[in-house]
């Protein structure tokens, strides 16, 4: 095992790509320690990074390298200041083949969570939130021997504390995977003392199992919230129109759809503003989220509505509002949009993903969530 | 029965010193499971599906009941020597039978909570010691104690430590305590003068303190600095500064009111009791006598016995008046100590430089913390995903003053018990922890600014 120092901290260096973009990135914060995987790479353990917060905290090390390369790791990491640009060799200290499957497995759960690319354009199905949630939180509690100290990710209660209602729901579709996931998060949610009524619902629709299995309801559509906000008045008269794409990494999750190309915008005559249009997803609104446009010289600021509507009128450099006469002599063939913050991944980089999501739908992986094999099912 | 004779860490006999050189040990956590293991079926409510404990059992019953960590620190290495692996071997093992009566009582205490209808705390959390007692105290339980479950349950749900409140509440309702222990307050107040103070020899003895070390014989004299600093007056002396206005007898190095321990620079004169802020919130140095015993009360859970309220309030108010709020001048050291590190922290910001080896250590983590908010999606590069977390993200910014808060809140916990702060890896894991539970709650909130998009 070979070590180098990042940022001030040791990391294990397999494949050493700190430069992946954050929507491929999948990480989980253990006791001590983040591992990170590149969500698309080969499932083996040598393309795991370790990268140690606080060595002395990690006390599941030893699972995962033995007792003598926990020692041994110990007693180097401790003797080297972590700034050291050569590294430091570790002789005869390996991963035990498998030992970090289960965390690889929780990590991509939690990316699932925040960066799965629904899509009603490109037809990338969503993921039933509250069952995704309840099988990271059993594969948390089963983890449970890397969560000394409490991390963002060993939150077992903040995972179920949503769900108990959407769970009820999922229960009367009568599918016995989904019962038995629901029965083993209400078994954790009564064992970290949810005590809701919906939770005392929940434990009784479970009891008595007679009457959930007959009520076969269709499942919930998760496109639902967002039906129909995609068209818009095109009637009044465009100076210009154009599209513009979403960066993932700079907008919340569960809002926009993933495609490419969901920012419709155009320039309208009465009092020289853009209108700016992005497609949604949901099931959260857009609400507030800041949309910037920028051609030149011209800018406009403004947010979205719940609905991804913004009106933003567009001033020049000197703060002037833009006439209309000047908008009709602009040229806004390089108009550019940036919705949410000032951050941003390449379009392949969104590809990368989506190749990828789709590849699981297609296939379900062996690793599958619950919540991808439905979605799987639901596709055809 | 075999487990008694095999120990799985051969100790070395002989004194020759060319082996016992050799660097060994094992990992705290594997001699705990290896142990474990031993000890057969009968525990299957404490351990996880693969049969090692949970970490709870470890948390709550094995450290601080079985290897009483308290009173062996040895034990709490994250990697011990062979003769304390084979020692926390055995100790676990020669407590299997206990620890299957705690497992037996786990079980009926659970039936219990069912039948009572408690859905509320989580049971392992707060049943776990208790069981263990009652197996200490009962052995296993028996078919005709049907009084104990019942009676223990409504112990833990009702809480004592509101009983213990209420006797608070009702001493401090009595004019004729307030006024004896204002009085005391007075004097105390006035009996703690500062000196003229010089910082510079000070600080740079904490520049070896939070520095690094690369050798045996460096950790040694870094400890021995430290045994210094706490010997020293310069931490009385700034804390007594920091109530008076700045100039008479020189200047504090930094803002109380800006580290977030005072809300207003001098440090006023604390009160016993009452008045319209006497809330949990508030400042350190602003906070009330009862205020502090409250906390004391609320803290003592997991103490064996519950101190007497008269005596406590009696101590709170020389500490409230002691410089820093503290008595010990270990914990006055360390909290000067935590606010050197506290100022040089600031997890969003990739500029900062540390003086300090430790700080340094300390904000690389917070970093890569803060990276994986990012990487979830929860935070864009260094800045809000949304709107609606610019204040927790300006609160950020502003990361000594939560930081200094809890340091306070623990230093003021181990003053109450007397609990050293001597040993200078202590202190630094002190600091280190604080900041690993303030990082945590900050991120907790930032995830939750969020979430609140969900909900409405």
């Amino acid at each position: 095992m070979r070590l180098v120092a990042d940022s001030g901290l040791w990391s294990t260096a397999p494949a050493d790509r700190p430069s992946t973009p954050a929507p491929l990135v999948a990480v989980l914060e253990v006791s001590g320690a983040v591992l990170s995987w590149t969500v698309d790479d080969s499932p083996d353990d040598g393309a795991t990074r370790i990268t140690f917060t606080d060595l002395s905290r990690a006390d599941w090390l030893w699972r995962v390298v033995g007792d003598s390369g926990h020692v041994a790791l110990a007693s180097v990491v401790d003797d080297h200041p972590s700034d050291d640009p050569r590294g430091i060799e570790l002789a005869g200290v390996d991963i035990v083949p498998g030992s970090l499957g289960p965390l690889r497995r929780l990590a991509l759960g939690h990316w699932l969570r925040r960066w799965w690319p629904a899509s009603r354009r490109d037809g990338i199905v969503g993921l039933d939130r509250a069952l995704l949630d309840v099988e990271v939180a059993v594969l948390t509690a089963g983890a449970q021997g890397f969560f000394s100290d409490d991390t963002l990710d060993s939150d077992v209660t903040g995972l179920l504390t949503p769900h108990a209602a959407a769970l009820i729901t999922d229960l009367r579709t009568g599918d016995p995977r989904v019962g038995d996931l629901v029965r083993a998060g209400a078994g954790l949610a009564d064992e970290v003392g949810l005590d809701g009524v919906d939770w005392l619902e929940l434990s009784a629709a479970l009891d008595d199992s007679s009457a959930a299995l007959t009520m076969s309801t269709g499942r919930q559509d998760d496109y639902a919230l967002a039906a129909g906000s995609e068209t818009g008045p095109r009637g009044a008269a465009a100076i210009s129109r154009g599209v513009a794409s979403i960066s993932w990494s700079a907008v919340p999750p569960g809002i926009f759809d993933a495609a490419e190309n969901t920012v419709e915008w155009t320039i309208e005559e009465p009092g020289t503003a853009a209108v700016v249009r992005a497609a949604l997803i949901g099931p959260d609104p857009a609400t507030g989220i800041p949309v910037q446009l920028r051609s030149g010289a011209i800018t406009g600021i403004s947010a979205l509505d719940a609905a991804g509507h913004a009106r933003l009128p567009l001033v020049d450099t000197a703060r002037q509002p833009m006439t209309e006469s000047a908008a009709w002599n602009h040229d806004w063939a390089a108009t550019s949009i940036q919705v949410g913050a000032p951050a941003t991944e390449s379009p392949e980089t969104r590809e990368r993903v989506r190749r990828w999501a789709r590849r699981r739908l297609d296939r379900p992986a062996d690793d599958a969530f619950l919540a991808e094999i439905l979605a799987a099912e639901s596709a055809y | 029965m075999s487990i008694f004779l095999e120990c799985p860490y051969p100790v070395q006999m002989s004194a020759d010193p060319q082996v016992t050189a050799v660097a060994a040990g094992h990992p705290r956590r594997a001699v705990i499971e290896q142990a474990w293991r031993a000890i057969g079926p009968g525990v299957e409510v404490l351990s996880s599906d693969d049969g090692g404990p949970l970490t709870r059992t470890i948390k709550r019953i094995i450290d601080p009941l079985v290897l009483r960590l308290r009173s062996n620190p040895q034990y709490s290495a994250p990697v011990v020597t062979p003769d304390c692996a084979a020692a926390m071997h055995q100790l676990i093992v020669d407590n299997a039978p206990q620890l299957r009566a705690a497992a037996a009582w786990f079980e009926v205490l659970k039936l219990e909570r069912r039948r009572m209808r408690i859905r509320s705390g989580n049971a392992q959390e707060l049943y776990f010691p208790v069981c263990f007692e009652l197996a200490v105290t009962k052995g296993a339980p028996t078919p005709e104690d049907s009084d104990t479950p019942a009676v223990v349950l409504h112990d833990i749900h009702q809480g004592r430590d509101r009983t213990a409140i209420e006797v608070l509440n009702e001493y401090v309702a009595s004019p004729e305590v307030v006024a004896a222990l204002t009085d005391q307050l007075d004097r105390s107040w006035r009996d703690v003068q500062g000196e003229d103070v010089v910082t510079g020899p000070f600080l740079a003895q904490l520049s070896t303190v939070l520095g690094s070390v690369n050798s045996h014989g460096a950790s040694v004299a870094r400890q021995r600095v430290w045994s210094a600093v706490i010997a020293d007056t310069t931490p009385y002396n700034l804390g007594a500064l920091a109530r008076i206005e700045a100039g008479e007898t020189g200047e504090l190095p930094w803002s109380i009111v800006t580290l977030g321990l005072s809300s207003v620079a001098p440090q006023r004169r604390p009160r016993v009791h009452g008045g319209l802020d006497d809330s949990d919130g508030g400042r350190p140095l602003d906070r009330t006598v009862v205020d502090r015993v409250r906390a004391t009360l609320r803290r003592a859970l997991d103490r064996d016995a519950l101190p007497d309220v008269p005596l406590l309030c009696d101590e709170e108010v020389d500490r409230a008046c002691a410089p820093w709020g503290l008595l010990g001048e270990d914990k006055q050291a360390t909290l000067v100590t935590g606010i050197e590190v506290a100022v040089e922290l600031a997890p969003l910001d990739r500029s900062v430089t540390s003086r300090y080896a430790l700080a340094a250590q300390i904000q690389a983590r917070l970093r890569k913390e803060a990276y994986v908010l990012h990487a979830r999606r929860y935070l864009a590069e260094g800045g809000p995903i949304h709107p609606r977390q610019q204040q927790v993200i300006d609160d950020l910014a502003a990361y000594s003053q939560p930081y200094l808060s809890r340091l306070w809140a623990r230093l003021h916990g181990r003053d109450v018990w007397q609990e050293p702060c001597d040993d200078v890896d202590d202190v630094r894991s002190l600091l280190e922890g604080v900041a690993r539970s303030v990082s945590l709650d900050h991120r907790q909130r930032i995830k939750s600014m969020l979430e609140l998009q969900v909900a409405g």
